[in-house]
């Protein structure tokens, strides 16, 4: 694409963003959205990014950042040195490439960090790049405990640094022009949200023969350095609940298994949780590794229709009409008068209603790109956007509370002691 | 309601009635919804309470009338009691006071018109059509109730038939209806779309009914109507006969259980 198409698909993406969020109850719902569409970064000079993490989404963040109008990567970091090499290769030669992130720190040259690092190293490089006086942006779940998930935040708070987290749902213009039309009322209130991520893979990578680097490539697997399913995928579509909800979840049951992959790993492949909001409203949730068949949606069910945002489409509650009487008018206007047969449809079964429903629009989403061009201004004027923070905190609190109704077998309350924001 | 009312007008009626009728419909949603906020949920937590409550609202006023008088001429077999089914109190555990309008349940209970709230509807606003000159209006709430006002368009009376619910090409029951209502209850087809009325529940003793049964109703009003089949439906042998013996062109029960119906109705009837 060349930079003037480019640049055109980016102001109609922001565009849709600003459409979106432009709607009632829009401004306290998604205060982030406001400032991300009316941030008109200019080509001063660039806020200086060093990544730490090189590894699939560390590129991928790479990527995005160099798509941006006012972020540049300054310095690259991973201690695994073929993703260090790999991820030299996506930026300019010269730019400083690390080991270790103190290292990167301590050399300067860069106003914030951007952490793509497994989950459990996210906090303690977190909290050191602030205590070098850098912001962080940092890729979600936050930390691998509840504990650590508000150190970052208090040690922000502390040190008056941005710390933002990478939901890029939050600015995704589909989802913003779905929770305007929630807002307005098109589907009423919203009662239940059945959330699911669905995939037929066992996440596991490929380790060098002979090496010892089993923990370190598939991190995902063991319980020191992730909680699997939960922060991984479900910590995503627990942002959107609890977005969609407008609060966190009071509580939460849940079970898990290792089912389908006995291979050694020590995360569930396959959970199931229920999470009670205020007023016996729900999220059911579940998310497994060997079916891909329901993939990846969140279904916001309203008593007046579903909204589901992956699939971009929202559909009315309608209850089928009576065919017999549709034919009864039809037999009125031609003269004809006979029997109308009722009370059939009474006995068929209640599958679900297959309309195709209604577009939400927009297929072109550069979200991730967008999250740091909000971030590159949060760092300028040293502001965070509004209301980020506080949703990304309450998703991993939430996905880790999951974890622990899963391994506890008992209802988990939302913790009482969390940092404010 | 949650079920679809359908509304269809024929004929001269004066402008502006069927935008009426649909509102005399919405009004009495609002006031019968155990879905969002009503005067019967803000009901339900005094009687949950054990508190009494004055009934301000009149639509809710008018059906609990019409509900207490139901209840004692179907000898309490239609319950309006959410819990009846699972032992919980019934109506016999509320005292009503109609002159005053108040209410109070001697046991915690919640009350869901369901399927009466339907024909209530459909009675308010055929109200509306009728005072509407010359109208001619057939209304449905799901395919289970149905209401006329006036003759067919075509003159005369409505013809109706009502599919065997096991054998579809075959017809179980033919009728003509002026001006009235009819209802339909069944637990044929159980576990499958019968939303509000599976599985059907005897009051008296909580009992799930488990008798393959039909039952319709007709009458003036489509709140009976829905009472009626609904009573039909979970009367035992003796209840049922008092029930049919009284109107045995209005009122019908279908048993697939055995060999014999209780009822063998007339290929063809008409209501007036
Ligand atoms: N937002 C999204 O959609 C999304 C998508 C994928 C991954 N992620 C998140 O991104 C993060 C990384 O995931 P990934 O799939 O890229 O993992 P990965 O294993 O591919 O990459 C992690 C990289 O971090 C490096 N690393 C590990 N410890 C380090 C340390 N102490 N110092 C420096 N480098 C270190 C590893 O060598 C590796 O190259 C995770 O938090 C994950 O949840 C987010």
């Amino acid at each position: 694409m060349i930079d003037k198409d480019f640049d055109l698909t980016r102001r109609s993406f922001i565009d849709h963003v600003l459409k979106a969020s432009a709607g009632a109850g829009m401004a306290a719902a998604a205060p982030w959205a406001a400032f991300a569409a009316s941030a008109a970064p200019g080509q001063k000079d660039r806020v200086r990014l060093g990544v730490i993490g090189t590894g699939d989404r560390g590129r991928t963040l790479i990527r995005n950042i160099a798509k941006t109008r006012n972020c540049a990567v300054a310095a690259i970091c991973d201690d695994y040195e073929p993703n260090l090499v790999k991820g030299r290769a996506l930026v300019p030669g010269g730019t400083p490439a690390f080991a270790d992130h103190r290292a990167m720190l301590d050399a300067g040259g860069i106003d914030a960090v951007v952490i793509a690092t497994p989950l459990h190293v996210h906090a303690a490089q977190t909290l050191d790049s602030f205590d070098a006086g850098v912001h962080v942006w940092c890729e979600k779940a936050m930390a691998r405990t509840i504990a650590d998930c508000s150190a970052m935040v208090k040690r922000a708070q502390d040190r008056r640094k941005v710390l933002q987290i990478g939901h890029q749902r939050m600015f995704n213009p589909t989802y913003l022009n779905a929770l305007k039309r929630v807002k307005a009322g098109e589907i009423g209130p919203v009662t239940q949200i059945r959330a699911s991520w669905h995939r037929n893979t066992s996440w596991r990578r490929a380790v060098p023969a002979g090496s010892d680097l089993e923990r370190k490539i598939n991190w995902r697997l063991y319980r020191d350095s992730s909680a699997g399913l939960m922060t991984e995928l479900a910590t995503h579509q627990l942002q959107v609940g609890n977005w969609f909800l407008e609060a966190p979840p009071t509580r939460v049951i849940g079970s898990g298994s290792i089912c389908f992959w006995k291979d050694g790993r020590e995360v569930y492949d396959q959970v199931a949780l229920v999470f009670d909001y205020a007023g016996g409203r729900k999220l059911v949730y579940t998310s497994l590794l060997n079916n891909a068949r329901y993939g990846c949606e969140e279904q916001i069910q309203g008593s007046k229709g579903t909204i589901e945002p992956e699939l971009g489409r929202i559909y009315q509650e309608k209850p089928p009409g009576v065919p017999a009487l549709r034919k009864m008018g039809e037999d009125v206007q031609a003269g004809r008068k006979r029997p109308v047969p009722i009370g059939g449809a009474t006995w068929f079964p209640e599958l679900p209603v297959t309309t195709p429903g209604e577009s939400l629009g927009w297929g072109e989403y550069d979200e991730t790109m967008l999250q740091f061009e909000v971030f590159g201004e949060a760092v300028r004027s040293g502001v965070p956007a509004p209301g980020l923070l506080r949703q990304a905190y309450h998703a991993s609190v939430t996905s880790l509370m999951g974890e622990d109704a899963m391994d506890s077998g008992r209802p988990v309350d939302w913790p009482s002691s969390l940092v404010d924001i | 309601m949650g079920t679809r009312i359908e509304l269809h007008l024929f004929g001269t009626a004066e402008d502006g009635s069927m935008i009426e009728a649909r509102r005399a419909i919405e009004a009495v949603d609002d006031a019968l919804t155990i879905h969002r906020p009503s005067p019967t949920t803000a009901l339900n937590d005094s009687l949950a309470a054990g508190s009494p409550a004055a009934i301000d609202d009149p639509l809710l006023f008018d059906a609990l009338v019409e509900i207490d008088h139901a209840y004692q001429a179907m000898e309490g077999l239609f319950d309006p009691a959410a819990d009846v089914s699972t032992g919980g109190a019934g109506w016999n555990m509320v005292l009503f006071d109609r002159e005053d309008a108040r209410i109070r349940a001697l046991r915690p209970l919640a009350l869901d018109f369901g399927g009466f709230g339907k024909g209530f509807a459909l009675d308010r606003a055929c109200d509306v059509l009728r005072r509407a000159d010359r109208v001619s209006a057939l209304l449905s709430a799901g395919e289970s109730s149905i209401a006329v006002v006036g003759e067919h368009p075509l003159g005369g009376r409505w013809p109706f038939a009502i599919p065997h619910p096991l054998q579809p090409d075959r017809i179980l029951l033919e009728l003509e209806l002026e001006d009235s209502a009819l209802s339909i209850s069944s637990t044929v087809g159980e576990g499958t779309y019968a939303p509000d009325r599976a599985p059907m529940i005897r009051p008296g003793d909580g009992t799930i009914v488990t008798g393959r049964r039909t039952a319709v109703a007709c009458a003036r009003s489509g709140a009976r109507a829905e009472m009626m089949s609904t009573a039909l439906l979970v009367a035992d042998g003796d209840q049922a006969k008092r029930f049919l013996d009284g109107e045995p062109a209005r009122r019908f029960l279908f048993d697939f259980t055995g060999e014999t119906g209780i009822s063998v109705p007339p290929a063809e009837t008409v209501i007036r």
